[in-house]
């Protein structure tokens, strides 16, 4: 089932600078933290001047597609799935 | 006349990715792999489904398919919409890997790709096969781990398209002359590009019933009385891994079309969908840097009636209003006014605008111009529909971002 959620989310994420790779592994959300386990998709959306980071990611159990605002630093969690028919 | 089978070493290599909108979206959500899922235009059950996932076609569900079928046929079946950022992201991926191997690679469309090896020579010092092999593994390591593809190696681009489809979802094969006539023993007439239940029909009606007869045709029969034009003479050429494939289509029009969610009669609304429409073909015929005379209109009503019009006017049209007018001239000769279910606008007559002759009587043109191309770069810069005609206000993003099936031009 997919759940289009659109909320702002705390999130946690690291940066390797040897992989130049920067993956968020823990986020809070309606007060219950997932970490994160696997990003499956990264790809960046551009809405004229405004970047974003579009991060597909699992927590095993669930799939969350979590935005990153370049602009206002916030991440919104946008859509949770868990992969059953709707 | 009569040519024999070409047995020059394959240097065309056809990519295709398997599925790829499905495939996409279970590259992006792990608890979708491995489950029959589809990627319709709508999730509602009169969606028509774009994509389904490998594990959905092996229970029967097609492309073009309504989802509400494809529910009868698997009950579980999960629908999801494209994500058509995220598409074009994978193909911007699956092409930049590609050009790391040749400066000819040839888009077919936003999945499928013909590399061209012929002016390489032994540059890469790697057989094409290594090559297909390296490029599935780099499709897996840079793109994502459930981005499978299918490599075709052959003579020509017919032929590679053909070793494309031999074993998919994950293939790579070579057609050469050696295997080429066991290939052709083990696939059926629709198998082959551009042969489709029709032009089976014509060729059954010739005596030909598989590829093996029909690449035993000779070149008079398939010209003279098969297809009786040149067409005849290509598939001759074609079937024997001769290239007559090679070759660049010219854009000839620009066309958008909608289903209205919302069937409707009125004026109003539809002149509002239809300035969005032309709007958003304006923005892609002025990306070509061309104008266009010519003007068509579609409506297909409520009652499975169609109605079009398509005229040519003696000005060049380029910005929205002057593309807009025309079309209301078509509009409101429509001979009775019925409810709408669909609707397609487009443009054709197209003339690079650098070609122009400037109105004598026309003073503003060069202006209005300038403005609608300083408008889309403005559009361009802080997002779509940011400075819209006014007429669009209450319509924006009705219309959904898709990715059109067929080829890139």
């Amino acid at each position: 089932m997919l759940e289009h959620v659109n909320e702002i989310v705390s999130v946690i994420a690291s940066y390797n600078h040897e992989k130049n790779r920067f993956i968020p592994y823990k986020m809070r959300w309606r007060l219950r933290d997932y970490f994160i386990k696997r990003l499956a998709y990264h790809h960046k959306i551009r809405e004229g001047r405004s970047l974003f980071h579009i991060f597909h990611v699992t927590d095993g159990n669930l799939d969350f597609r979590i935005r990153f605002d370049t602009e206002s630093l916030n991440w919104i969690l946008e859509e949770v799935s868990d992969g059953s028919t709707d | 006349m009569d040519l024999p089978i070409n047995t020059a070493a394959p240097t065309i290599m056809h990519i295709d990715l398997n599925s790829c909108f499905a495939e996409v979206v279970q590259q992006a959500n792990i608890q979708l792999r491995g489950k029959p899922m589809v990627v319709a235009a709508y999730p509602s059950p009169g969606g028509c489904i774009l994509s389904p996932s490998i594990e959905a076609k092996k229970l029967g569900i097609k492309t073009g398919m309504r989802v509400g079928d494809a529910k009868k046929i698997c009950p579980a079946v999960i629908v999801r919409e494209s994500d058509p950022e995220m598409i074009r992201d994978v193909s911007g991926k699956f092409m930049r890997i590609c050009h790391d191997y040749s400066p000819d690679v040839a888009p077919k469309s936003i999945d499928e790709l013909v590399i061209n090896f012929a002016e390489l020579d032994d540059y890469h010092k790697k057989s094409l096969v290594e090559i297909g092999a390296e490029i599935k593994k780099r499709f897996l390591q840079e793109i994502g781990d459930w981005i499978f593809c299918n490599v075709g190696i052959a003579t020509n681009r017919f032929l590679a398209k053909l070793a494309s489809s031999l074993h998919k979802p994950d293939g790579l094969d070579v057609i050469n002359h050696k295997n080429l006539k066991n290939v052709y023993s083990s696939v059926g007439l629709v198998d082959l590009h551009g042969i489709n239940v029709k032009y089976e029909a014509r060729l059954n009606a010739v005596g030909i019933f598989s590829p093996l007869d029909f690449l035993q045709a000779p070149d008079n029969f398939l010209r003279k009385q098969v297809f009786k034009s040149i067409v005849g003479h290509y598939w001759y050429l074609r079937l024997r891994g001769w290239e007559v494939d090679d070759f660049k289509s010219e854009r000839k029009s620009f066309g958008q079309e909608y289903s209205l969610g919302e069937k409707t009669d009125e004026a109003e609304k539809l002149t509002a969908l239809i300035m969005m429409l032309t709007e958003k073909m304006g923005r892609r015929l002025r990306d070509s840097d061309q104008t266009a005379s010519g003007i068509h209109l579609g409506l297909l009503y409520d009652d499975w009636t169609f109605w079009h019009r398509g005229r040519k006017f003696n000005e060049s049209l380029y910005t929205t209003q002057e593309l807009f007018k025309k079309i209301m001239i078509l509009f409101r000769e429509q001979p009775a006014k019925k409810v709408v279910r669909k609707m397609a606008v487009s443009c054709f007559s197209l003339m690079p605008v650098a070609d122009q002759t400037l109105s004598l009587f026309e003073d503003n043109a060069e202006k209005k111009r300038k403005i609608s191309a300083a408008v889309d770069k403005i559009n361009d810069r802080y997002g779509e529909y940011v400075v819209t005609p006014a007429l669009m206000i209450k319509s924006k993003k009705t219309i959904l971002d898709r990715i059109a099936f067929g080829g890139l031009r």
